[in-house]
C-alpha cells in the first residue's frame, strides 16, 4: 500500500473512534475526517461529488431528505397519538397487550418512517398512558425501542443502514419486502413473546385504573383532518410508488423527493417549515463518512480487505455469510451501525461479485442488514432510537440505566440473530 | 434613572423548595416570576410566572402538545396533584439560557433590551456578588411612562 493509504486509513480509523466514542460531535469528526482525506488528496473533489463508487451516495442522501420532509408533515397530524391511545383503550388497561398494541404499532411505523421519529412521538403518549394505568414506564419504553430497530429492517425505508445497503447492493424496495420483512414479521412474533417474559414484572393490572383510561379522547389528538388526510395519501402513494419500482422506474431518492415537493405543494405546511423539519446534521455527516470511505476505495485500501476476505472464505458463502452476520450484529452493538454499514458495503459488493454477482451471493446484503439491525438493540447505544429513548426517559425523571437496557437488548439480540441464523441459511445456502 | 433607581427587594426560592410552594408564593404576592437562587445566594435561574407554571406540565405534554388536548377535564383539572413533593431542582429545564441579571449601574435602555430578548417580566440586580433584588416590567414601564 502506498504511504497515502496507509495516511488514509490512519485518518478513518481516527475519526471512527472519535465518532463511536463520542469524544466530539460526529458531524465534526466525519467532516473532519472528509476534509484531512481532501487534503491528502486521498480522494478529490472528482470522486468525492461525482463518482458512484467512491463519492457521496446522493440517492442516500436526497432519499433521507424526502423522507424527513414527509415525516416532518406527518407527525404534525397527530396520528400517532391517535393510534397510541386508541390501542391503550383497546387494551382496557391490560399491561401485557398494551405493550403487545404499542410494540406493534411502533414496528410498523419504523418500517414507514425512520426510528428515531418512532419513537420521539411513541415515547410521550407512552408516559401518559402508564401514568395513568400506575404502570412503570421504562419496561414500555425499552420494549419501544427495540420494536423500532427490529420493525426498521423490515424495508428499504425503516432503517437508515437499509437505505445504504439498498444503494450500494443495487436493491430494490420489493427486494427488501421479499428478503427481509417476511423474518422481520417472524423475529416480532418471538420479540412479543420475549417482552412478556423479560418484564414480567411490570405487568400489574390494576382494575380501577383501567376504567381511567377510557376517559382519554384519541380522536382530540388529530388537530387537522385535512392534512391528515393529505399526508397518508402522500404516504400511501410514496409507498405505491416504492413498490411499483419495476413498472415506474423512478428511484426511490426520486419517489420521495417527488412526495416530499407533493406534500408541501398541496398542505397549509410552509416550505420553511418543511426544512425546519430537516436534520440537517444528519445529512452532512452520511455526506462526510461517504468522502471518508470514497478515499480508501481510491486509495485502494477496501480493494485489498475484499481481496483478502475473498480470499480467506472463498468458496464457503455459507460460512461468510455467518460471520458476517455475527460480526455486524457485534459490532453494532457498540457502534453507530450507520459508519458501520457505509464502510462495510464497498467490501460486502466486491464480495457479492466474488461470489458469482448472482441472487444467491446476495444472501451477504440481507446478512449485513440482519446483522447491523438487530445488533443495534444489544446496548443502549447500538442505535440511535435506543439513545432517544434514554435521553427522554432521564429528561421525565425515570432514567433508564446503560445496564438496565443493555441487560434486555444482549437477550433480544442473541435470540433474533440466532433466530436468522437458520432462516438465512435455509432460504439461500441450502 | 439606572436600576439602582428602580431596585426593590424580591422573594427567592431555592432548589430545594418545592414546586408547589414556589407557585404559591408568585400568587399569593402576585409576582411576575420567581428567582431560584443558588448556594450563594446568587440568580440559578429566573423564571416568569409561564415558565413556573411549566415546571408543573407533564413532561409528555411538553413533549407533545397534541397530548394535552386528548386529557379529559376531570384529569386536567387536577395536573398540579402530579407536582407532589417536587422540587424546583428536579422541575428545571436542563438547558441553560441566557439570564436576565445586571448590575446596578444599567440604564433603563438596558434593562428593557434586557427583558426583551430574555422575555423575562423581571430582571435581577446583582452587586458585587449579592443579589441586591430586582426590577420588574411593572416598575420599570410605570418609571418610564410617568417621566
Amino acid at each position: 500500500m502506498t504511504a497515502t493509504a496507509w495516511l488514509a486509513v490512519v485518518v478513518f480509523l481516527g475519526a471512527y473512534t472519535l465518532i463511536a466514542t463520542e469524544r466530539i460531535h460526529r458531524v465534526v469528526a466525519a467532516l473532519g475526517g472528509a476534509g484531512i482525506m481532501l487534503t491528502v488528496h486521498a480522494t478529490d473533489a472528482e470522486s468525492a461529488f461525482f463518482s458512484e463508487q467512491s463519492g457521496i451516495d446522493w440517492n442516500v442522501v436526497f432519499l433521507l431528505l424526502g423522507m424527513m420532509i414527509i415525516v416532518g408533515v406527518l407527525k404534525q397530524t397527530g396520528v400517532f397519538e391517535y393510534l397510541a391511545i386508541w390501542a391503550a383503550k383497546r387494551a382496557r388497561g391490560r399491561p401485557y397487550r398494551l405493550m403487545v398494541l404499542l410494540v406493534v404499532i411502533t414496528a410498523g411505523a419504523s418500517a414507514l418512517l425512520d426510528n428515531v421519529t418512532t419513537v420521539l412521538l411513541i415515547a410521550p403518549v407512552t408516559f401518559l398512558v402508564c401514568e395513568r394505568l400506575a404502570l412503570p414506564v421504562a419496561p414500555y419504553l425499552i420494549a419501544e425501542a427495540m420494536a423500532s430497530n427490529i420493525g426498521g429492517a423490515a424495508t428499504l425505508v425503516g432503517d437508515p443502514p437499509n437505505i445504504i445497503i439498498a444503494s450500494r447492493g443495487g436493491l430494490s424496495f420489493n427486494d427488501f419486502l421479499i428478503h427481509m420483512a417476511p423474518m422481520v414479521v417472524v423475529l416480532m412474533a418471538v420479540f412479543v413473546g420475549l417482552c412478556r417474559l423479560m418484564f414480567r414484572r411490570a405487568f400489574v393490572y390494576d382494575p380501577d385504573r383501567a376504567a381511567d383510561i377510557m376517559g382519554l379522547d384519541e380522536r382530540e389528538a388529530i388537530a387537522d383532518r385535512k392534512l391528515l388526510r393529505q399526508s397518508l395519501t402522500v404516504l400511501a402513494l410514496v409507498m405505491t410508488a416504492f413498490v411499483l419500482h419495476p413498472v415506474l422506474h423512478y428511484e426511490p431518492s426520486v419517489v420521495a423527493l417527488l412526495g416530499a415537493g407533493i406534500l408541501v405543494a398541496l398542505t397549509k405546511v410552509t416550505t420553511e417549515q418543511a426544512i425546519a423539519e430537516v436534520e440537517w446534521p444528519t445529512l452532512v455527516f452520511f455526506a462526510g463518512l461517504f468522502v471518508m470511505v470514497g478515499a480508501l476505495v481510491n486509495t485502494g485500501v477496501i480493494g485489498q480487505i475484499s481481496q483478502a476476505a475473498a480470499g480467506a472464505t472463498e468458496g464457503r458463502l455459507g460460512l461468510t455469510t455467518m460471520g458476517l452476520l455475527w460480526a455486524s450484529a457485534g459490532l453494532s452493538a457498540v457502534v453507530d451501525n450507520i459508519p458501520y454499514v457505509a464502510t462495510m458495503s464497498p467490501i460486502v459488493a466486491d464480495l457479492v461479485q466474488a461470489n458469482g454477482g448472482n441472487e444467491s451471493a446476495q444472501v451477504l446484503w440481507w446478512a449485513l442488514a440482519f446483522g447491523a439491525d438487530l445488533g443495534g438493540n444489544a446496548t443502549a447505544v447500538g442505535a440511535a432510537a435506543n439513545v432517544i429513548i434514554v435521553g427522554i426517559a432521564a429528561r421525565n425523571r425515570t432514567p433508564i440505566s446503560f445496564w438496565e437496557f443493555t441487560r434486555y437488548g444482549l437477550v433480544v439480540t442473541v435470540v433474533t440473530v440466532a433466530l436468522v441464523t437458520p432462516y438465512l441459511w435455509l432460504r439461500y445456502l441450502l | 434613572m439606572r436600576a439602582r433607581d428602580l431596585v426593590s427587594a424580591f422573594p427567592t426560592v431555592s432548589l430545594d423548595t418545592p414546586v408547589i410552594d414556589a407557585a404559591r408564593l408568585l400568587t399569593e404576592q402576585d409576582l411576575p416570576g420567581l428567582i431560584v437562587i443558588d448556594d450563594d445566594g446568587l440568580p440559578l435561574s429566573i423564571l416568569p410566572g409561564t415558565q413556573v407554571l411549566r415546571l408543573a406540565v407533564p413532561g409528555y405534554c411538553q413533549d407533545d402538545p397534541a397530548l394535552a388536548r386528548v386529557v379529559d377535564e376531570a384529569h386536567a383539572d387536577v395536573f398540579l396533584r402530579s407536582l407532589a413533593g417536587r422540587t424546583v431542582r428536579e422541575a428545571l429545564p436542563t438547558k441553560p439560557r441566557e439570564l436576565p441579571v445586571t448590575d446596578p449601574d444599567a440604564t433603563v435602555l438596558e434593562i428593557a433590551a434586557l427583558m426583551a430578548r430574555t422575555r423575562s417580566p423581571l430582571v435581577a440586580i446583582v452587586d458585587a456578588g449579592r443579589l441586591r433584588g430586582a426590577v420588574t416590567l411593572q416598575a420599570l414601564l410605570d418609571r418610564l411612562l410617568a417621566s
